[in-house]
């Protein structure tokens, strides 16, 4: 009953473990906006709460968007391509489209998306540093964590990205036209495999167990929560305006409301239901009281650790790493929010 | 007969009491239906109407595998074709990544939480997905119905997928269903790469599945009976995993129902494929519908129950306004505009926007409903009313009831 949908599927774990062993490749294209004008650096630091301005001509910065509750409404890598020119990577460009365009005011800047021109390629592990070496023309070595840079693979024109979502040490985003997208596949295909890694195809690998494991998010994890409550309030520029920052002082006043949690749970074969399938998530409660305390926000599996994993959204200081609670009838146990 | 419309409860009534935020439907004598309740009252009457037009069906094709094998490449064929030029990937929150056909099962999520399907996704990823539904309002029409709608998943699956880099085909399928006794529908799609089974027809699409043993069985204490958007615990918003969130109650507004996305459709493909001609269909449809219209009132207590629901005051007796009020509800309650042309106990002249009751090529809905209606008013008032169209302008569906005798009814 409830047979786990990860732990004994060969080919997830395989998968899973190319990255964490040696080196997984991914189609990995997310939507890009392609911002540019006079006034794009002042309009993206309105817009997003992390700081922009210091962003240096090629290198990328991870922040939140927030709506003017404070609530994190997406979270984007923004890459500055030139002095007035930045990509900002996102998986819903149409809201953001809507939302830029209703805040745009004064600023003079304009954007387009251009996910129809780009197709962008994962390669992430240990040795994905030797795979990537082995195609480029020159060495991309010295390229620094959230740094790109333009390359060039057997003669095709590529933007080499170092990061990722799988929390590796090691990991670039290789992007190329739509159209160079398969011969780049047929390049990187046998590199990866000589490096004694494969493609990671599943979905749940790329975007649910390898980040999980790591402790990073997926838009649905953040959904309706601020900065203060999933740990990203760190990068935040007081200094400046943005959208949100009214609300999000106040949080910082009296402190966030919840937080999230790591938990894992031991037995193997389990039903508890989680917000990443959509709903509302399987509520948490303390055993032997009746007070709701969380919802399940994410439940996969760890490969590295070997149990199921996951994140609860919960109320602030209800629940204390070691704490063992029960989860629709299941045993499990808060922990840290980190499985490497 | 007078064009009399009688003194009625004005639209602004609870305007002066600072009202003005609740929305919701109004019967003629001010019976106040939520936005909620007036939704299952017209999901569940269409599933009715749908149900009988089921039937109709199923005389015009009697052989079971074959009505199925129609129901279910008409389906496919036409939510194929519309999911190639829809395209809406990003208002599913299908993402550019996504390869193959599994991002279907995206659009088939949202489209059950709106229809008040409600259940849970229990697996989602590139080979394989799972969907569990606790409540289905069309699962009177017939198991023929569970297969086809499996077929117009697998459809848009399809039509999706060729627009994204290719990956693992997909084979949907309905292992459990509420047409057929199950306590839940269930839909699980596998990648036939990864989960072999051997090749089926289009119709045979209730598995088994080779996964069943990753299945995520609710038992009922867990059930539950509302859609995310009527559902304080989901913020009223259906939420998928992939961060699409909105309000999805413009499904039913639509007319997105059984009947105008499924057997209508196939009972015209029975006309094309020469079962039966267009004249003979319709006489077939309107005998099913007439008769189930009067199935619904054939017993006082219905009747009783029906005059309640609608605030009916006793000074109102056996006159067509009583079907006219509930008409004008499930009229308001799927956002379909009309006009009261009269409203007295002599006769009730509605003016329906066809446009309202239609959806894109199913043009005889608003027909199934004024089939319907008339064989409703037979019981709910007497056998002295009837229903009719008479001089409708363009696009309108002027509906007449009234006494009327007729030797060859």
């Amino acid at each position: 009953m409830y047979k786990n949908i990860f732990k004994y599927d060969e080919m997830k774990r395989s998968e899973h473990m190319a990255v964490r062993n040696t080196v997984g490749w991914y189609f990995w294209t997310h939507q890009i906006l392609e911002i540019t004008g006079p006034d794009a650096t002042a309009f993206l630091e309105y817009m997003y709460p992390n700081k922009i301005g210091n962003l240096a001509v090629g290198r990328d910065r991870y922040t939140t968007m927030l709506n003017e509750q404070g609530e994190i409404i997406d979270d984007v890598v923004i890459m500055r391509r030139a002095e007035d020119k930045y990509w900002v990577s996102t998986l819903f460009a149409s809201k953001t489209d809507d939302w830029w365009y209703y805040h745009q005011g004064d600023y003079d800047v304009e954007w387009t998306e251009v996910t129809e021109d780009w197709a962008m390629y994962a390669v992430q592990g240990p040795k994905s540093q030797e795979v990537v070496e082995s195609l480029v023309k020159d060495s991309v070595k010295d390229l620094k964590f959230f740094a790109h840079r333009d390359a060039e693979i057997e003669g095709i024109p590529c933007l080499i990205n170092r990061g990722g979502f799988t929390g590796e040490k090691l990991g670039y985003e290789i992007y190329v036209s739509q159209e160079d997208g398969e011969a780049l596949e047929k390049l990187l295909k046998p590199a990866v495999e000589k490096a004694g890694g494969k493609e990671v195809t599943e979905f749940q690998i790329m975007a649910w167990t390898l980040p999980t494991e790591a402790g990073f998010f997926y838009m649905r994890d953040l959904a309706h929560t601020n900065p203060f409550e999933v740990d990203m309030a760190g990068g935040i520029n007081w200094e400046k305006n943005f959208i949100g920052k009214e609300a999000l002082l106040k949080v910082k006043e009296e402190g966030p409301a919840r937080e999230m949690v790591g938990f894992e749970v031991p037995e193997a074969d389990i039903y508890i239901r989680s917000k990443q399938y959509g709903g509302p998530g399987e509520p948490v409660f303390i055993e032997g009281e009746e007070e709701e305390v969380g919802r399940v926000s994410k439940l996969v599996y760890s490969y590295v650790k070997e149990v199921n994993n996951g994140y609860i959204l919960a109320k602030k200081d209800k629940l204390h790493v070691g704490d063992k609670i029960k989860i629709h009838g299941y045993d499990a146990v808060i922990t840290k929010r980190c499985w490497l | 007969m007078s064009k009399k419309i009688e003194e009625r409860i004005p639209q602004s009534s609870g305007e002066g009491a600072y009202f003005k935020s609740y929305f919701g439907v109004r019967s003629p004598w001010n019976k106040i239906y939520s936005y909620q309740e007036s939704l299952h009252y017209a999901s569940r009457f269409e599933s009715v109407l749908s149900a009988a037009a089921t039937q109709a069906l199923r005389i015009i094709v009697p052989d079971y595998a074959e009505r199925a094998q129609l129901m279910c490449e008409e389906a496919y064929a036409r939510l194929y074709a519309t999911g190639k030029y829809y395209g809406d990937d990003d208002g599913f929150g299908i993402h550019p990544f996504f390869c193959g056909q599994f991002a279907g099962a995206l659009i088939g999520d949202k489209g059950d939480d709106a229809l008040l399907m409600c259940g849970r996704c229990q697996d989602f990823g590139t080979y394989r997905a799972e969907k569990e539904l606790d409540v289905c309002d069309w699962d009177i029409c017939g198991s023929e119905l569970c297969r086809t709608t499996t077929m117009s998943l697998q459809g848009q699956a399809n039509a999706s997928a060729e627009r994204r880099r290719s990956g693992p085909t997909m084979d949907y399928l309905m292992v459990e269903a509420k047409g057929c006794g199950d306590r839940h529908c269930r839909i699980i799609a596998e990648s036939r790469e990864k989960y072999p089974a051997p090749p089926h027809a289009l119709w045979e699409s209730f598995g088994p599945a080779v996964t069943e043993e990753y299945k995520k069985y609710t038992e009922e204490e867990d059930c539950v009976s509302e859609s995310m958007m009527f559902r304080e615990e989901c913020d009223y918003h259906f939420v998928n995993g992939t961060n699409n969130e909105t309000d999805s109650s413009n499904q039913m507004i639509n007319m997105s129902t059984a009947a105008s996305l499924y057997i209508l459709p196939a009972i015209s493909e029975s006309v094309k494929r020469g079962y039966v001609t267009r004249e003979q269909a319709n006489h077939i449809l309107k005998c099913v519908l007439e008769a189930a219209g009067k199935a619904m009132f054939g017993e006082r207590y219905a009747i009783k129950a029906c005059r309640d629901w609608l605030g009916v005051p006793d000074s109102v007796g056996e006159d067509g306004r009583i079907l006219g009020g509930l008409m004008e509800v499930l009229l308001q309650s799927l956002v379909c505009k009309y006009e009261i042309e009269a409203f007295n106990k002599e006769e009730v002249i509605l003016v329906i926007d066809r446009a309202g009751l239609e959806i894109t090529a199913t043009r005889d809905v608003p027909e199934a409903h004024l089939w319907m209606w008339q064989g409703m008013v037979k019981t709910l008032v007497n056998t002295q009313w009837s229903v009719w169209e008479e001089d409708s302008p363009t696009g309108k569906m002027r509906v007449k009831i009234a006494k009327k005798i007729d030797k060859f009814m």
